[in-house]
């Protein structure tokens, strides 16, 4: 009878972890339609979909890599990279350019995962390495310069600029991502053995698991993810360029952990990153939206995100906070 | 344990007498950065013999300033464990204020050295923040430093509005142009900084608890060390190497500007790790990285001696990272690598 009380209240407390980002997602759309009022209007929040897409993907990608317990910081790389190869291609292969640029991200995510597990360099070392070699590589195509899409190429990328009966197209494809990635972790053996790897290596050995092969099917998706973001990106900027996600690393991994996902990796997951993704821009967006000096938007986005991390932070999981 | 763990390492060396297994062996433990900065050296060296001349040492010096300032507050944080994203934020700030408060074209402040107190003072400030921020808020060094860095990367933003101010402070200035026994004045005060972090790492208190925390937090503890002093004292201490970096930065570019960090975080972590410090914290230390941040930099000099597109060199510094970690790292004591 204690037992089953004891396990209930358990329950309950993780229930409430849970519950708080979205209620401080909650939270903040309320103080900016206050203190802007009209924030909340369907237009705006078409708009703010649209600007969330590719950061919620990349964001999604790096997720499977969090919840092992690894980080990716190759991600941003291999965004340009695919842009790049987007922005080339298209005029010459059309439409057959992108998944010639996802591969890319497949190809490089795996050399990511390859590295950590083959040859046991720590995530953190192996892709700042290989994001560095993938960001070589980008200059190194584009000549060190941004790439326009033109008319011609153009056309095929019109399609994800596009809405659907209103809807953004790229809130559309990120929201076929979030679902795929949330099924894929529930429902899938990759995805309980991610989540076994994360909570304790050792027991997932123990048990059987095929951490290698866990580890680097992780770091694929992070990379297929990211290169999809890279797509989008370009195609919304109509130019492919080596560092064009350059300043969505930190945002990326920052939705990952606001979200409520643990950065030591085993708890949290997809749904959980959407919610962290679209704090991170109604931040970004609320400030221009009450008006806020651009100068100064860096040090509130700065203090909102720790006290972000402070409020939705499980703690309850993490021995050790380092 | 210890004699577990050699006999261990024996038997797994004996196993794989392949060529990557010898040089394994060669390079395991704590003499392969060293090793691998030699090589590098020699290697360069042979492709083109001007790199052996002094200028080209001064050079390589000269460069290496800022980044082993830096590299030795960071190493702190890395010791402990934790990760400290701030550099580039706590570097712009103090750039941002010796620039404000000595002679510059942006206003008419002249206070001269007492400017390089202050941004000093300021950018420790920023890490005694990000500390307490990390311990008293209880949220990890990777998203406590994250803020920190927005924080600081803005403020300095806004209060350079957005320009570039120049510094016309002569006597900071010299720090970049006036010599002292051939070498700039900003590489003795890196040298100096290198000895204040050695004497800090190996004959204070401060400096075993930092690397009894990052070896085993809860016997750190238990062991009666108060964890939470140590941490917010480790990262004021890296707050006060990056302070006297960005100092430096300044006077070396004669401006400040918004993008006078950009890169030097990633310059940085890099530098410490291929120096041998271990991201899990409790290996390594201010020696290793000294090396870490001349292998950085005599390869990226090495790369401009011998005429590598300037595009390829991230890609080779890239391999470069992959194998010196992959060949230095001593895998009896990772038996989970994260």
């Amino acid at each position: 009878m204690n037992s089953t009380s004891n396990i209930r209240s358990l329950l309950t407390a993780g229930w409430l972890q849970g519950a708080i980002p979205p209620i401080l997602l909650v939270a903040l759309i309320l103080i900016i339609e206050l203190a802007a009022p009209g924030f909340l209007s369907g237009e705006t929040l078409m708009l703010l979909l649209a600007n969330t897409a590719v950061l919620f993907i990349l964001a999604a990608g790096v997720t499977f890599v969090i919840l092992i317990g690894g980080i990716d910081l190759s991600i941003q790389a291999v965004a340009s990279l695919a842009s790049v190869i987007l922005a080339q291609l298209l005029p010459g292969i059309g439409m057959a350019a992108f998944p010639v640029a996802i591969l890319g991200g497949l190809l490089f995510g795996i050399l990511s995962g390859y590295v950590h597990v083959r040859l046991k360099v720590p995530s953190f070392v192996a892709t700042l390495a290989t994001g560095g070699v993938v960001a070589g590589i980008a200059l190194w195509l584009a000549d060190g310069r941004a790439i326009t899409i033109e008319e011609a190429g153009r056309e095929n990328t019109a399609w994800i600029n596009g809405t659907v009966a209103g809807v953004p197209a790229v809130a559309l494809i990120a929201a076929v991502i979030g679902l795929v990635a949330f099924f894929a972790l529930r429902y899938t053996p990759f995805g309980r053995h991610s989540l076994a790897v994360g909570a304790g290596e050792p027991a997932a050995l123990a048990a059987g698991i095929n951490v290698p092969r866990t580890k680097i099917i992780a770091f694929a998706v992070s990379g297929t993810l990211a290169a999809i973001a890279g797509t989008i990106l370009a195609a919304r900027l109509s130019s492919g360029s080596p560092n064009l996600a350059n300043q969505l690393l930190l945002p990326a991994i920052a939705a990952v952990i606001v979200g409520g996902t643990a950065i030591t990796g085993g708890l949290g997951g997809v749904a959980r990153t959407a919610v962290g993704a679209l704090i991170i821009s109604i931040v970004r967006i609320g400030m221009t939206f009450i008006g806020i000096n651009i100068f100064a938007e860096n040090v509130v986005f700065g203090a909102v995100l720790i006290t972000a991390v402070a409020i939705t932070i499980d703690r309850s999981k993490i021995a050790i906070i380092k | 344990m210890t004699a577990d763990i050699d006999n261990l390492k024996s038997v797994r060396g004996a196993a794989r007498p392949s060529l990557i297994g010898a040089a394994r062996r060669l390079t395991s433990g704590r003499a392969a950065p060293l090793l691998v900065l030699i090589a590098l050296c020699v290697l360069i060296t042979i492709a083109n013999p001007s790199f052996i001349e002094p200028r080209n040492l001064i050079r390589i010096a000269n460069s290496s300033a800022v980044p082993l300032t830096l590299a030795m507050g960071l190493t702190f944080i890395i010791l402990l464990g934790s990760i400290d994203l701030s550099v580039e934020g706590s570097l712009s700030i103090a750039a941002m204020v010796v620039v404000l408060l000595a002679t510059n074209d942006a206003n008419s402040n002249h206070f001269g050295w007492f400017a390089v107190v202050a941004a000093i003072a300021a950018s420790t400030a920023m890490g005694f923040a990000s500390g307490l921020v990390q311990t008293m808020l209880r949220i990890p060094s990777f998203m406590a430093t994250l803020g920190v860095w927005f924080i600081g990367l803005g403020i300095s933003v806004y209060m350079l509005g957005g320009s570039a101010v120049r510094l016309m402070d002569p006597s900071i200035r010299d720090l970049a142009l006036a010599r002292f026994l051939g070498l700039p004045l900003g590489v003795w005060v890196a040298l100096g900084a290198f000895g204040l972090a050695c004497t800090i790492q190996y004959y204070t208190r401060l400096g075993r608890h930092i690397v009894a925390v990052g070896g085993a937090e809860d016997l750190a503890e238990l062991s009666g060390v108060n964890v939470r002093r140590v941490r917010i004292l480790a990262f004021g201490l890296a707050g006060f190497f990056f302070g006297i970096a960005g100092v430096l930065a300044a006077a070396q570019l004669g401006r400040s500007d918004a993008v006078i960090a950009d890169g030097r975080l990633f310059a940085a972590v890099t530098a410490v790790v291929v120096g041998g410090t271990a991201l899990t914290g409790g290996e390594g230390g201010v020696i290793n990285t000294l090396i870490g941040v001349l292998i950085v930099t005599v390869l990226g000099n090495g790369m401009i001696l011998l005429g590598v597109s300037p595009y390829v060199q991230q890609t080779v510094q890239g391999l470069m990272i992959i194998a010196a970690v992959a060949l230095s790292l001593d895998r009896q004591r990772l038996q989970i690598v994260k």
